[in-house]
């Protein structure tokens, strides 16, 4: 317990100019957008006539129309949190995929590991570490986000202000899980990142997509943007799909866990595509 | 090493290999090795570049699965107690990387915390002086050799049973290789047993009381140092009163003729028994004899002749 401690401080404390840099990124979009709603709400006759301007479709790809734009939680859903999946999604799959084989393909791994922390406790101390560091940044934007919030029309408290990160948040450690489960079964980071990211786009665009055209609604219903709320009230919050994708990030844990346990480590450098089968036994005899 | 070791451990065994294979796809990295390394002793352990020597000391550590057999250190399954082997072991692996942006005393930190705080400071900073290593540097400031001096302090701070070192001396200049050989036979001393790879024969043959050579993935030969090179070669110069010729050695079993100077002096190198060589020499108008202790390096290079 006490070197998974370890670990998760020194994984922790590694994050930190990330946890920084994301963090107070999105808390300084939070103090320009909070106040932006004042501007809008003062306009709203003018902004109303551009909105009806626009094709139905691009207001449809972004899950909004011309009267729900207006209100505090549309504003905030489709300026604030609709494109923040994607955007801290980026943390999530560059962190995620490097959270392991970062170290393995720079050479580092082979030492750490030779010292008495142990495969799993390492594991769960660097995984435990990029959790706390998410939530650092959810934090941190979402101080950005109410320091404000006092002295606007939006009409939220600190509490409502928090809810629309729960989701934001879930979905982040969704890529974090992804892009780290296929860093242990692919050959290199970039490869994980890059598939990781894809899907996080591709979820992003068909999702949206959905809403001009329902065709794609089949295919929508498998992507995790599809369950992403932007909601301001926790009792709008469906915990089923929180849950749910939770349920799915605990999964993608325990199976590159399962692989980190029973794999060989590389001295450095990006591995073959020859893949070990999975669940191999440690030793044929 | 699967927790159901076919070895009866022994107290008096600090490494135990029996039959340890590792392939990697179609290359088989190792044949089959078999070791023993007792408690106290320092034991070397030769071979060329893709020999299978890093691997060996992997699979060990449990880095990497072998294929088959088993192993023992210090009587533990490193497998089944990987935690309980890596606590009492110190590790230098041949190629050292380190978090760049730490400083020296900061990635030595960073190591101990990793074993509980185990080192003691006073220690660390006397490893650091003999090797004269600045522990406020960056590493990334730190030529190759510095780097080599972080590595070694981080192998022997805690004060370990078993020292696992894959070519320690590496990168090092000759004052710092004697230095590190220095804190070997210290810790030998105190009752650590060391396992090293080396490429320096001569370091080998100064520290280590027994050696293995590994050719391909198998062990070629394993003995004690001494004992490897007085009885695997001599080299014997001989002056003659007048010229001979050298094809009546060369014929001789075990005798290869290594260099003739002029047409009475010839150098040659014995295999085994020297009887029959020293029967021929008789029978020749000798001036005067010379012989030579071959070094562990033209030993091991007896190995790989072929």
């Amino acid at each position: 317990m006490k070197r998974l401690w370890t670990t998760f401080r020194y994984t922790y404390a590694g994050l930190r100019g990330q946890i920084l840099a994301w963090g107070l990124g999105l808390a300084i979009y939070g103090l320009l957008i909070v106040p932006m709603y004042d501007s809008l709400f003062a306009k709203q006759d003018t902004f109303q006539k551009m909105l009806a301007s626009y094709p139905p479709e691009f207001l449809a790809f972004f899950g909004a129309d011309t009267t729900s734009m207006l209100t505090p939680g549309g504003f905030l859903g489709m300026y604030a949190f609709s494109m923040m999946p994607v955007i801290i999604g980026i943390f999530a799959v560059m962190a995620g995929s490097s959270l392991i084989i970062g170290d393995e393909e720079r050479g580092r791994l082979d030492l750490i590991l030779a010292h008495p922390v142990g495969r799993t406790s390492f594991f769960f101390g660097r995984t435990l570490g990029i959790l706390g560091a998410t939530m650092s940044i959810m934090v941190l934007g979402w101080a950005g986000f109410s320091i404000l919030l006092g002295g606007s029309s939006l009409g939220f408290n600190l509490a409502q202000m928090a809810v629309p990160f729960l989701p934001l948040l879930v979905q982040i450690l969704l890529y974090v899980t992804l892009a780290l489960m296929l860093s242990l079964l692919l050959p290199s980071r970039n490869l994980a990142a890059m598939i990781a990211g894809a899907v996080m786009v591709a979820s992003y665009f068909i999702s949206s997509m959905a809403f001009m055209d329902e065709r794609v609604q089949a295919v929508s219903n498998l992507m995790p943007y599809h369950y992403f709320q932007t909601v301001l009230s926790f009792d709008e919050l469906n915990l089923t799909w929180l849950l749910a994708l939770l349920g799915i990030s605990a999964v993608m844990t325990v199976f590159a866990w399962l692989r980190f346990l029973r794999r060989d480590i590389r001295l450095t450098g990006e591995g073959s595509w020859r893949m070990a089968f999975l669940f191999r036994r440690r030793n044929r005899v | 090493m699967n927790g159901k070791s076919t070895i009866v451990p022994n107290s008096e065994v600090a490494l135990q290999v029996q039959g340890l294979t590792k392939s990697y796809g179609k290359v088989r990295a190792l044949r089959g090795i078999n070791l023993e390394v007792k408690r106290g002793e320092i034991f070397g352990f030769l071979g060329p570049n893709g020999a299978g020597k890093t691997t060996t000391i992997r699979c060990l550590l449990d880095m990497i699965r072998p294929d088959g057999g088993s192993a023992l250190l210090l009587g533990l399954d490193p497998q089944s107690n990987q935690v309980a082997v890596q606590a009492r072991t110190g590790y230098l692996p041949g190629e050292m990387q380190f978090f760049d942006n730490l400083t020296a005393e900061r990635q030595l930190h960073f190591f101990s915390d990793m074993r509980d705080g185990r080192a003691e400071w006073s220690f660390v900073r006397d490893l650091a002086g003999r090797l004269d290593l600045d522990l406020k540097q960056p590493i990334k400031n730190l030529s190759k050799g510095n780097k080599q001096k972080v590595a070694v302090t981080q192998a022997f701070m805690h004060r370990p049973e078993l020292l696992l070192l894959d070519e320690p001396t590496s990168g090092l200049d000759p004052l710092m290789q004697q230095e590190v050989l220095g804190l070997l036979r210290e810790a030998n001393a105190a009752g650590a047993t060391v396992f090293f790879s080396s490429h320096i024969m001569s370091e080998v043959e100064n520290v280590a009381g027994r050696v293995a050579i590994i050719r391909s993935g198998e062990i070629v030969e394993m003995a004690e140092t001494g004992s490897l090179i007085r009885r695997t070669l001599n080299r014997i110069t001989v002056r003659f009163k007048q010229p001979v010729k050298v094809a009546e050695f060369a014929s001789l079993p075990g005798v290869e003729v290594i260099s003739q100077t002029g047409q009475n002096s010839i150098t040659l190198q014995v295999a085994g028994d020297m009887e029959i060589l020293v029967q021929t020499l008789g029978r020749l108008p000798v001036l005067d004899l010379e012989t030579d202790r071959p070094s562990l390096e033209e030993v091991f290079l007896t190995y790989y002749k072929n």
